[in-house]
């Protein structure tokens, strides 16, 4: 027996309302299937939810069976945990009927009022009195048993948690009851009808006999003597033809009433065989395992010709499936396997979730919890789980549901954090599909960013946007788009900002354009700019690391560090106008000029005196400068200029 | 001999022949005393005997032009600092030791021309006599304040 597809097919009935969609009445697989939008059951490679798989176009618009049991029944596929039905694919632990039923289950208390006690009492005592018939003929289900078995489930059905099914079960065992005590009594008057019957033709038959003896009397009396007496055999001749038509055309009246009895009597066996395993099926797809168990071991003293075949369309699945592939008729016994394997897989489910949450194992433990609620909810080990078991697998599930939330959103960051909770949660959570997934994804969203980047650099912004949506697509919450919107925010005031940077730039303002650099750098997607801004910010780089040098060197001497760096500004200066203009470096040849005044003062003079030409006081400061600074290169140009000068000249 | 003839005259007769010896001796040495001074006074110029008092460097850089009056002779009494050779003319740099910061510099220029009876050599000090002239260059630009050494000697 494929016991893993009954189990999936129970599984999906929780969500399908596929029991309800089996009835004969119902002939309308969309409303089996929820009748609404399929459900996102998952998430490819790229990201995106899987849809269920539309439906063959093969098969489009063809009507479902809607025979008993006729539909397709779900399959399970091991591998991806997926079940199919009826054209489409679900996700067992991500359904969202199967999630909400499971949700509802953990926030649950446990079941242990006395009413379900009691319940649960009637209901093994049942099991126990139709098990022990089972096994021993002599304690064979009779009508003791029958009447105790029905009072008990009629006891059973005011517990609320039964769900009515108890009165349901023993609403058909009195239907088929009736059914088959009318059958009796259709027998008896089948009885009794022959009996009239034979009275009939024997009455018949002897008048035929008389007729026919007296006839012969007659033709022979007439022949040798005259009979004396016997008138009224004589006046009785036409009257015993008369009263055998009579009797022949009664006979023929009962033997149509025993034939329609007869007919009568077949029609009510198979509809109250139908009507029975309809019922015993129905709460098997519910998962009233209990009921199936009472329901199949009292159908055999019901219905006791023996025939235990259950009426399924031979050409469905539904038959190959319950009849196990062998090729032989289900029954009703094939009912009772399943739901005793079910009722014994959810013991053992429990027991294996008790196990691995003693081991931490709540990955493992949630799963089995899911399977066996999904097939035993109602069961006692079920019902009973305690609620500190509950409440460490609903964090583990909720964190769960987070990941596959997250997932779904496509938040990445969050997918790792939830991940990473799951993983202290439970020893044996693998995240690293989880993980090189997001990190994949992170760094596909990434690298759009970065082209996008460059495409907004380039001035493309046709591109950019194309970039910015794939990035967005593949990560929304990447935190680099916001830098890809104020990029473009940028780029929008991108008019004004150069407007105000070619003023700067004109007024030699570098060091402004170097303290807003980054405001400035939209400029740069204009290649007519980018080399000015290169231009402001490489001399402004520059500027600062020789004053910074220039800074390190005149403090390590006192005296020839300040005229050094005052005369080598100066000299900078000379080589390049801007770094006269240069705010900084104008204050750093201040400071120096306090810091070097003789030496400053005495080159002054020297030019305020050649100007004046007074050239030997010229030469006299500029060798007071050259002695206070020795490797002042003013001092030694100014003092080869003036000597040549008194060298030319005449004196009296 | 007049000595000899005092000694010998001591000797015999007392003080008799000294007083003729001692006028003359004496009138010897004031023409020596006035004779030497006044060859000095030949050599040197009358007023560089002595370095020129209250010159201050300082006040050259400031104003040279003001040291350029006609005859204004100077002397410093310097240690060569420097010298720079220019064709045939010489710029000799030297400080004033005794009298004025060590990091002032006064410019000396000594002509080609000008033949002095010692060698100049730095690190060496000398008496120098100058005057403070203006001269003028060939294209008429005037060169003021410029210290022209006429003589030096050491000290």
């Amino acid at each position: 027996m494929k016991t893993s597809q009954i189990t999936t097919a129970l599984l999906v009935s929780i969500t399908t309302g596929i029991a309800t969609a089996q009835m004969p009445t119902n002939t309308q697989p969309a409303q089996a299937t929820g009748g609404g939008a399929p459900l996102p059951t998952g998430f490819d490679a790229s990201g995106s939810s899987v849809k269920p798989q539309q439906q063959d176009p093969a098969h489009q618009g063809e009507t479902p069976n809607p025979q008993l049991l006729g539909m397709e029944l779900p399959l399970l596929d091991p591998s991806t945990d997926t079940v199919k039905y009826n054209g489409g694919m679900f996700d067992v632990g991500n359904n969202a009927a199967v999630r909400a039923r499971f949700e509802k289950y953990l926030q649950q208390v446990p079941d242990d009022s006395s009413e379900s006690k009691r319940y649960r009492a009637i209901i093994k005592d049942i099991l126990k009195q139709t098990q022990r018939a089972g096994r021993d003929q002599r304690y064979a289900v009779g009508n003791e048993v029958l009447i105790h078995v029905g009072k008990a489930l009629y006891q059973a059905d005011k517990y609320p948690g039964d769900g009515g099914q108890s009165g349901t079960l023993a609403s058909s065992i009195v239907s088929a009851l009736d059914s088959q005590r009318q059958r009796l009594q259709r027998l008896r008057e089948n009885k009794e009808l022959e009996h009239d019957m034979q009275e009939l033709i024997r009455e018949a038959d002897r008048w035929q006999n008389s007729s026919v003896h007296r006839k012969t009397a007659i033709s022979a009396g007439a022949n040798n003597s005259p009979k004396k007496g016997g008138g009224a055999v004589d006046n009785g001749g036409d009257t015993n033809t008369l009263r055998i038509a009579h009797h022949v055309k009664s006979a023929a009246k009962l033997e149509a009433a025993q034939a329609s009895n007869t007919a009568a009597n077949e029609a009510a066996a198979v509809a109250a065989k139908i009507n029975y395993q309809s019922v015993l099926v129905t709460m098997l797809m519910s998962r009233r395992f209990d009921h199936v168990v009472i329901g199949a071991r009292v159908y055999r003293h019901i219905f006791r010709e023996g025939d235990t075949k259950l009426d399924l369309n031979e050409d469905s699945k539904a038959f190959e499936l319950f009849s196990g592939g062998m090729g032989l008729p289900p029954t009703i016994n094939t009912l009772d396997t399943l739901a005793s394997n079910a009722r014994r897989d959810v013991d053992q489910a429990i027991q294996s979730v008790h196990g691995m949450l003693a081991r931490n194992k709540l990955g493992e433990a949630t799963q089995g919890l899911i399977q066996a609620v999904a097939i035993g909810e109602f069961m006692q080990s079920v019902a009973t789980f305690p609620t500190e078991a509950r409440q460490r697998i609903a964090r583990y599930w909720t964190l769960r549901k987070r990941a596959l939330t997250a997932l779904n959103a496509r938040d990445y960051a969050t997918v790792e954090d939830v991940a990473a909770k799951m993983k202290e949660m439970d020893v044996d959570f693998d995240d690293s599909l989880l993980l090189s997934f997001t990190t994949g994804k992170k760094r596909q969203s990434d690298l759009a960013i970065r082209n996008a980047r460059k495409a907004l650099q380039a001035g493309d912004e046709e591109k950019f946007n194309q970039y910015i949506q794939e990035a967005g697509t593949i990560w929304p919450r990447n935190p680099n788009l916001d830098k890809g919107v104020e990029m473009i925010a940028k780029y929008d005031e991108g008019d004004s900002v150069k407007e105000e940077f070619r003023n700067l730039y004109k007024g030699g303002e570098f060091r402004k354009i170097a303290r807003d650099r980054e405001r400035f750098k939209i400029v740069a997607i204009d290649p007519s700019l980018a080399k000015q801004y290169e231009e402001a910010i490489t001399l402004v780089m520059k500027m600062d690391g020789m004053l910074q040098q220039i800074k390190t060197v005149a403090d390590q001497d006192a005296t020839m560090g300040p005229c050094m760096a005052y005369e080598k500004i100066l000299e900078w200066q000379k080589e390049d106008p801007r770094y006269a203009e240069d705010k900084e470096m104008v204050l750093a040849q201040k400071d120096f000029e306090s810091r070097a005044h003789d030496f400053v003062q005495a080159l002054r003079d020297a030019e305020n005196s050649e100007k004046r030409s007074e050239y030997g006081s010229a030469l006299s400061c500029y060798y007071r400068a050259q002695c206070i600074y020795p490797h002042s290169a003013q001092a030694a140009a100014g003092i080869k200029r003036v000597m040549s000068i008194i060298v030319q000249a005449t004196y009296e | 001999m007049a000595a000899r003839r005092a000694r010998r005259g001591g000797k015999k007769h007392g003080k008799t022949n000294l007083t003729p010896l001692f006028i003359g001796v004496g009138v010897v040495l004031v023409l020596a005393i006035i004779m030497g001074s006044g060859l000095f006074k030949k050599g040197t110029g009358a007023r560089t005997a002595d370095p020129t008092p209250n010159f201050r460097i300082s006040d050259y850089r400031r104003d040279g032009s003001r040291f350029a009056s006609t005859g204004n002779l100077y002397v410093f009494d310097g240690r060569i600092e420097n010298i720079e050779t220019i064709g045939n003319d010489r710029i000799v740099c030297i400080s004033l030791p005794d009298r004025d910061n060590l990091q002032e510099r006064l410019p000396l220029l000594v002509p080609g021309n000008r033949r002095l009876s010692i060698n100049l050599t730095r690190g060496d000090r000398f008496l120098f006599e100058t005057t403070c002239t203006t001269g003028k260059t060939a294209d008429g630009k005037q060169v003021k304040g410029v210290l022209v050494v006429k003589n030096a000697k050491t000290r």
